[in-house]
């Protein structure tokens, strides 16, 4: 997986929190996609994994912490923010009281910092509220650069420069009229639930494209067809209603859904919890083409380790909202150090009777296993691309298990 | 081997406007006490559609073609409702595979848990008490015939039934304050533990809840010897509760020291030896007043047993066994004289009769059948005890479709013409006719003979083996189980006891907090949560046998492994027998014993797990088990092309032939029969056939095999 490594990272996240009243369903949550990677992301039902899925889409509104995609900020949560300028404010109060010697000093040094914690805060909500305007602006300035020496080159031939002056002018209406956001697209778990039932399949397939706006019937039937072949349908299959499709062939639907917008990064949310086994396989293998031909990158939400195994390059743990383990796959599940990774992994059913029956499941329990009343964990790289949930004790233990 | 439940050639289909699906086809297995059977095949492949039928639940279009579902010499396809309502959930329960539509939603969690206990509890302890005296009164008929004498039966047989109720009343006692122990012993680890963590605890309540049970344990077997250090031990407690300060919280060293020295007690009181209750009840009821207390548990056991054995138990197992003897050659001559009557039946049924005389017929032959069954035999024949049942529902529908078929094709013909006519006349039709509903006659007929000479077969059998009985065995067996219907008559579930009983199983079934969760409504649970409690309460009322249909297909893997675990360890504490519906055979390779896969409402390939596993032989069990990746899976996954066959119009061949590489001419042609490739293991595809070519089972599969058993040689070397 070296090669993975050097590539561009497409999604940044980072310090992801996203609270729902007191509950905190994604709690400071970091990490990283390369471009090309299929990232897997598991946990048991309730650890956030799909509620990180779903922030990144941008269907909650993020609580704290900042997501970048193409190098450009896409959520930003002001939070952390705000809590930091309570904390200032608190500091102020007891300053004035105390009088102590350097009392004004410090005052001012903290009024500073809340008013950059303040335009901080400004930025996010912009950032947040702009981003595909913003993303926009970057992509006509790049077409201006790329056409400027263009433009000047063909100054003194008329005929070249009005077809220049032209292709630069379609070029600054398409780099307009992207939208950043449409880039990331997103697969349900749930293939009857995620299909309107009043819809077509063309209908279905084509709305994403009628809402960016194109109107040329002919191109979205064109655009259609070709993505129905590509997931393994046929054309006869646009004017059907999701109803007449078994449960895989309606998976496929949402797939070509999500594939027509041409994105970049796909979410996959337990796409084949709901399926048939040999459906699933078809989906997986589905999945794997696209990949290929479209050169996707996909975020791979599942609670099927072996389905995660084989189809994911590297594998992200989370635990009560927190990730507490992040590894190449492979490396995963040859050294797995975090206690909830193990309790994960011994719990995997095989097709194999005899390691079943002598099958010995580590049990978690996150109280008995840590004690972090003094030593607060964070997550660190124990290894190269290895990162585990932990503090200064358990990395000492854990690097002495793997003999470092 | 001991079957529990039989389903013989069992054929179900739909009624539907489009046509006649059928959903089963001619399916046969047999589940033994203790193991688990599990099916598994795509879905819409009947798997589903068997486990409704044996549990009498299926939808109001079916059609029960034909077949028997035999379970404790009933033929669940026939009994009526009401008979079926007693076995439905008590004796053999189901966990479905969506929690929501199994639960009532106004209804708190607690209390759906715990109903099945409560409401079984009286019943049963009625019906028990029936039939244990209605079986002790047919041993003491048997008895008195045997011997002659009447008056030394009946005075054993009083004997015998006043003190098995007595030894189970004293092992109620016992086992209450045991659980009751066990119970305090657990919580006060739990809460120690948290107090420890400084969780948030009302510490006090618990405290003193301990206190309150630690003055219920007080069977006098159990705490002969620990009485007063026990009461010492709960005083100890409630100080400590009234002295716990609750704004300082965590686990002050007094309550710790206090906490852990009761642990220690109980431990003690709870690993002595188990006194033998069936044998002290004997002992006590002949020497009323006796101090058994005062010994160790292992003498009064050893006295108790000598005392048993030298006054009563030789003496009446003796005159037991000539009881059984008795009863069986009766029961053997009888049957003897049957198999000329049979025979005549055979012959009748095979000729032309009416209807009513048919019925009459069948009435006097299953007379004579049932009188000829041994009541005394713990483990019923099915064929002599459904005989009845099996006949005459077979007369009666054979004469329905005789009456009914005409008509059925009349109207089928009459509204295909009107339809055609329509047609063509250029109207727009927007119906479809109502498929016809035929049986083939013959068949039906057939399944008359059927009835009668399995019968016929089965006592030749019986007849056979009439010489080396084991009359000493089935003595045995009947003193056992009626000490086991005793133990029942007398079992009494309090609400209270039915509260702890419904905690510890929500416990076990992994849901955190239930005691708060006990007053919750289902819709305060997520999908996971919900299942659970479905688990939970199937297996509140004790099943017999447990229908598991997917499920935890909506469980994550912990989850999904704990659940596991947990039929698991039911399955080998209570004998429990399981059916098992899945498709992952992840799962499969943990649960099952016998594996059956089904594809298209057969099944098309059965045997032990280790058969379906290291050696499987039907191409559909090869794509199942190749579509599915494995931790070292790193090769494309071979995915069954295609979609199941429209059961509407099943296909005349094999029906996996269109979707496998692997078919042959023959395979569209015909299909193929079951070929047995060793005791246990069996597959229906022509492939087996000694003709047929060799083929190549795919790579992925060998490969993973050599794999599996590469690790099995190395953990054993190792």
């Amino acid at each position: 997986m070296a090669n993975v490594n050097e590539k561009e990272t497409l999604l940044k996240v980072e310090h992801l929190c996203q609270y729902f009243g007191p509950t905190k369903a994604v709690d400071d949550v970091s990490f990283e996609i390369k471009k090309g990677e299929v990232f897997g992301l598991v946990g048991e039902s309730g650890c956030g994994k799909t509620t990180t899925g779903r922030s990144i889409i941008k269907i909650y509104d993020i609580t704290s912490g900042s997501i970048y995609f193409k190098g450009q900020r896409i959520c930003a949560g002001t939070k952390a923010y705000k809590d930091e300028i309570k904390l200032q404010k608190s500091l102020i109060k007891e300053l004035k009281k105390s009088g102590a010697a350097d009392a004004s000093e410090r005052i001012a040094a903290a009024n500073a910092r809340i008013l950059e914690l303040k335009t901080e805060i400004q930025k996010a909500k912009f950032d947040h509220n702009h981003s595909d305007r913003e993303y926009a602006k970057t992509l006509i300035k790049q077409a201006e650069e790329e056409y400027a020496p263009k433009l000047e080159a063909a100054k003194n031939d008329p005929a070249l420069l009005s077809a220049v002056q032209k292709e630069f002018k379609d070029q600054k209406h398409i780099a307009k009229n992207t939208k950043l956001i449409t880039q990331i697209q997103m697969i349900f778990q749930d293939p009857i639930a995620s299909l309107n039932p009043r819809m077509t399949v063309r209908e279905i397939i084509a709305e994403g494209l009628v809402i960016n706006g194109i109107k040329d019937q002919a191109y979205i039937d064109e655009k259609v067809f070709e993505i129905l072949e590509l997931v393994g349908l046929v054309r006869e299959h646009a004017g059907r209603y999701p109803h007449e499709f078994s449960g895989g062939q309606r998976q496929r639907i949402g797939i070509a859904r999500a594939v027509i917008m041409n994105p970049e990064l796909l979410i996959a949310d337990e796409p084949i919890s709901a399926l048939d086994v040999s459906i699933q396989a078809q989906v997986i293998n589905l999945l794997n083409e696209l990949r290929e031909k479209l050169g996707l990158t996909i975020l791979f939400i599942a609670h099927d380790l072996s389905v995660v195994k084989y189809f994911s390059d590297r594998i992200g743990v989370m635990y009560f909202g927190k990730m507490v383990e992040l590894a190449d796959s492979d490396e995963l599940f040859a050294h797995p150090l975090h206690p909830y990774t193990r309790s994960l992994l011994s719990a995997i059913p095989l097709p194999d009777p005899h390691s079943e029956k002598n099958r010995q499941r580590i049990v978690y329990n996150s109280l008995a296993e840590h004690d972090y009343t003094v030593d607060k964990p964070t997550l660190r790289e124990i290894l190269p691309g290895h990162y585990v949930y932990c503090n200064d004790a358990e990395e000492a233990k854990y690097k002495k298990e793997l003999g470092l | 081997m001991d079957k529990i439940l039989e389903v013989k050639n069992l054929k179900i289909s739909f009624r539907t406007s489009g046509g006649t699906v059928k959903a089963v086809r001619d399916i046969s297995f047999d589940l033994e006490r203790g193991r688990t059977v599990a099916i598994v095949g795509e879905s819409g492949s009947g798997k589903s559609v068997t486990s409704k039928a044996i549990l009498g639940i299926l939808a109001g279009n079916s059609i029960i073609e034909g077949g028997e579902i035999l379970y404790d010499g009933k033929d669940l396809l026939k009994i009526s409702e009401e008979e079926m309502c007693k076995i439905r959930g008590d004796k053999i329960s189901m966990i479905f595979q969506d929690p929501l539509s199994s639960l009532n939603p106004i209804v708190k969690i607690g209390k759906q848990i715990t109903e099945a206990m409560l409401l079984k509890n009286k019943t049963s302890r009625r019906e028990a008490k029936a039939e244990f005296d209605a079986l002790i009164a047919l041993l003491q008929k048997n008895m008195v015939a045997a011997t002659g004498s009447d008056a030394k039966a009946k005075e054993l047989c009083d004997i015998f039934k006043k003190f098995c109720l007595e030894s189970n009343k004293l092992e109620n006692s016992y086992n209450n304050s045991y659980s009751t122990a066990m119970a305090v012993m657990e919580s006060i680890e739990d809460v120690s533990f948290r107090l420890s963590k400084n969780q948030k605890l009302d510490a006090k309540t618990e405290l003193k809840s301990f206190a309150g049970n630690l003055k219920k344990v007080t069977d006098p077997f159990l705490t002969h010897n620990y009485a007063s250090k026990l009461a010492a031990a709960a005083d100890a407690i409630s100080k400590e509760a009234s002295a716990y300060d609750k704004k300082q919280g965590g686990l002050p060293a007094g309550l710790e020291k206090v906490l852990n020295e009761t642990c220690e007690l109980l431990k003690e009181i709870l690993d002595q030896e188990r006194p033998d209750f069936f044998e002290i009840g004997f002992y006590s009821l002949k020497n009323p007043g006796a101090n058994l207390h005062e010994q160790s548990v292992a003498q009064v056991n050893q006295m108790c047993k000598d005392y048993l054995i030298n006054n009563f138990m030789k003496e009446f197992i003796e005159l037991e066994k000539q009881g059984v003897a008795y009863s069986y050659q009766q029961a053997l001559e009888k049957k003897k004289a049957l198999l000329q009557d049979l025979q005549e039946a055979e012959t009748y049924f095979k000729g032309e009769f009416d209807k009513k005389s048919a019925l009459a017929y069948a009435k006097t032959i299953s007379d004579k059948v049932e009188a000829s069954i041994d009541n005394l035999e713990i483990t019923k024949d099915s064929a002599a005890y459904t005989f009845r049942t099996s006949l005459v529902s077979g007369i009666e529908k054979y004469f329905y479709y005789k009456k009914n078929n005409p008509k059925e094709e009349a109207r089928f013909a009459r509204q295909s013409k009107k339809r055609d006519a329509l047609i063509a006349r250029g109207k727009n039709v927007d119906w479809k006719v109502v498929p016809k509903v035929v049986f083939d006659l013959n068949d039906l007929k057939n399944d008359i003979v059927k009835a009668v000479t399995g019968l016929q077969n089965r006592y030749q059998d019986y007849i056979a083996a009439s010489d080396n009985v084991d009359y000493e065995g089935r003595a045995v067996e009947i003193i056992n189980s009626l000490k086991d219907k005793a133990s029942k008559a007398v079992y009494k579930v309090t609400p209270a006891m039915a509260k702890e009983k419904a905690i510890k199983l929500m416990e076990e079934v992994g849901i955190a907090e239930p005691r708060m969760r006990y007053y919750q409504y289902p819709f305060e649970f997520s999908g996971g949560m919900r299942q659970r409690i479905v688990i939970a309460i199937a297996l509140s009322a004790d099943p017999e046998i447990l229908i598991c249909d997917e499920p935890t297909t909506a469980l994550d893997v912990t989850i999904q492994a704990q659940i596991l675990e947990l039929i698991n360890r039911l399955k080998a504490e209570r004998n429990l027998s399981v059916i098992f519906i899945t498709h992952d055979l992840g799962v499969v390779a943990n649960m099952a014993d016998d594996i059956a896969v089904m594809y298209a409402g057969k099944i098309v390939e059965y045997g032990t797990a280790d058969d379906i596993f290291y050696d499987p032989r039907h191409p559909y069990t090869w794509a199942l088990l190749s579509s599915m990746p494995d931790l070292d899976t790193k090769e494309k996954l071979d995915a069954i092309p295609g979609t199941p066959p429209n059961m509407i119009y099943p296909p005349v061949g094999d029906a996996f032939a269109a979707r496998n590489k692997y078919a042959m001419q023959i395979d569209f042609e015909a299909q193929p029969p079951m070929f047995e490739i060793s005791e246990t293991h069996r597959a229906a595809t022509w492939l087996l056939h000694p003709e047929a070519p060799a083929v190549e089972i795919p790579k992925i599969i060998t490969d993973r095999i050599a794999r599996m058993k590469q690790k099995a040689g190395g953990a054993q070397n190792g």
